[in-house]
């Protein structure tokens, strides 16, 4: 896999995830406690033996930065691996990037220089265990120009999607950018082929297509621009993600809404989730600082620290407090009396005495003072804090309450 | 309606000669002595093409290239070398022509005149 590149695209802004995306880029954003959603992408990468890694950022890209520096400082240079930052530096044109495209065209300098056979470009957005080393090997096989990674879903969700048309032998002869009448899978009129934002490409013609993309009138961008030009031209096959899938459960999850956000990560709190962070041959790797064992304290009638159905991380303390179904990151205290139900707590929140809080996400470090109820009255709560339409509250960091 | 072609060279004695030469061809030519220099030229208004030496002080036609078809993605582009070399690099790739140079200029004529055939077909 010497020979392959990794670019991933971590620029994501992640409008729909705000106030979760006001401090940091989508990639970024905690999830599961004490992962960043990038760290499935970039364990992908690592598990599937690509060890020459860029990550392209843009927007609040500081948070990012840290934590690759500081987790991901695990590749040994003197044997070529790496894990580099891009920020957009403006090398070739004096603008932010324009497109999915045209952040990998404005480091055209960066494939010069790796000259890699292949280039993977993966989003820094999405939750899933895949061994890209399978598509690689479908791409060699077919001796494709550029293979799409792809995972059936239901045909309803067309509109979210860029759509997949393949012929029987999965060559794509049709993409189209989130359509209301989708091309169906052959022998499967029910479902589509979505594809995955993740492509492996030869580096000539990706280098080619990307320079008749940077000199026409276009979006710049891969789906709805370099794919559609290349289908009919080069030879653009499509990838069966369960072919690849680690968790053998077709999970693939674009963390796209607040909602959304909410339901993926309380999967992890059932019995069994769909997405299984405990294969050991497939470690997903994160940066954590070091804390003490989580504890719970306090075991009188009325006051007991508890803690059911819950993710409880390094460095928490259930001090005399209840928490159920609950996700808490390190170094959250939980103090007497309180009540955390079906709720997501980040790093170093702090719920004092006699709260109750109830179906809310908690940003780093916010300090909930006594008696505080959120999640009861969404009327009052939506004064404060951002309410989804499900009744999902969200608090973000810095405040002060 | 003359065609215009902006020429960017840094010796002058070459760039002296490829402005004559051109206009007995009947176009009008700008001159740059620059990457930057034909940058600023490109504010003053659009050549029809450009033809781009790549050595060159300030900066280089490598850059220069990135930032004109940046900026204007469809103007024709020859990058116009004593060196062959850099035509392994990606960033030539975005040039529309890649001559060497040469004593005779009939290679870079005629790339001239396809290109802005091309040119009017756009």
């Amino acid at each position: 896999m010497k020979n392959v590149l990794a670019m991933i695209l971590a620029g994501g802004r992640g409008e729909r995830l705000y106030p979760l995306t006001r401090d940091r880029a989508k990639p970024a954003v905690c999830f599961g406690a004490i992962y960043r959603i990038i760290d499935f992408t970039l364990s992908n990468c690592i598990n599937s033996d690509v060890r020459r890694i860029y990550a392209l950022t843009q927007y609040k890209s500081i948070s990012l930065h840290r934590h690759i520096q500081l987790g991901w400082n695990i590749l040994s240079a003197p044997l070529g691996e790496f894990i580099g930052v891009i920020p957009a530096q403006q090398r070739i044109d004096e603008h932010w990037y324009q497109g999915t495209a045209d952040a990998i065209f404005q480091n055209i300098y960066t494939l010069q220089r790796e000259m890699p056979d292949l280039v993977l470009i993966l989003s820094g957005d999405h939750i899933y265990k895949m061994d890209y080393r399978k598509m690689i090997a479908l791409h060699l096989e077919k001796s494709a120009d550029l293979t799409v990674a792809a995972i059936r879903m239901d045909r309803k969700l067309s509109r979210e999607f860029g759509v997949i048309e393949v012929e029987r032998d999965w060559r794509i002869v049709g993409f189209q950018e989130k359509p209301e009448e989708p091309k169906t899978i052959p022998g499967d009129p029910e479902g589509i082929l979505a594809s995955m934002g993740v492509y492996v490409f030869n580096t000539e013609i990706l280098v080619k297509r990307l320079i008749e993309d940077a000199r026409s009138d276009s979006t710049h961008d891969f789906g709805k621009d370099i794919i559609p030009a290349m289908i009919g031209k080069d030879r653009v096959f499509a990838f069966d993600f369960n072919h690849a899938d680690r968790g053998g459960t077709g999970y693939w999850r674009d963390v796209g809404t607040i909602d959304a956000y909410f339901e993926v990560n309380m999967d992890l709190i059932s019995v069994t989730p769909q997405l299984n962070l405990y294969d050991p041959q497939w470690p997903i790797l994160t940066y954590q600082s070091h804390h003490p064992p989580a504890k719970t304290v306090w075991a009188e009638e009325g006051r007991m620290g508890t803690a059911f159905n819950s993710i409880i991380s390094n460095g928490c303390i259930i001090s005399g407090g209840s928490v159920k179904r609950s996700i808490l990151s390190p170094k959250v205290v939980v103090h007497s009396y309180a009540e955390v139900e079906d709720s997501i707590l980040m790093e170093g929140v702090d719920v004092g005495r006699y709260a109750k809080i109830r179906r809310t996400i908690i940003d780093k470090d916010v300090q909930i003072p006594q008696g505080t109820e959120i999640g009861y009255d969404l009327d009052e709560d939506a004064k404060r804090f951002t309410v989804t339409g499900s009744g999902i509250v969200v608090v973000p960091r810095w405040i002060r309450l | 309606m003359k065609k215009r072609i902006l020429v960017v060279e840094d010796e002058e004695s070459l760039r002296l000669l490829y402005e004559e030469e051109l206009k007995s061809e009947g176009y009008e030519v700008l001159t740059a002595g620059n990457g930057r220099e034909a940058i600023q030229q490109l504010e003053q208004g659009m050549p029809d093409l450009i033809i781009l030496d790549i050595v060159m002080p300030v900066m280089d036609g490598m850059e220069a290239l990135g930032r004109i078809v940046g900026k204007e993605r469809k103007i024709p582009i020859i990058l116009h070398t004593s060196y062959s070399g850099y035509r392994e690099d990606f960033m030539s790739w975005a040039a529309d022509a890649y001559v060497t140079k040469s004593a005779d200029l009939g290679e870079l004529k005629d790339k001239i005149r396809v290109l802005l055939e091309k040119g009017k077909a756009r």
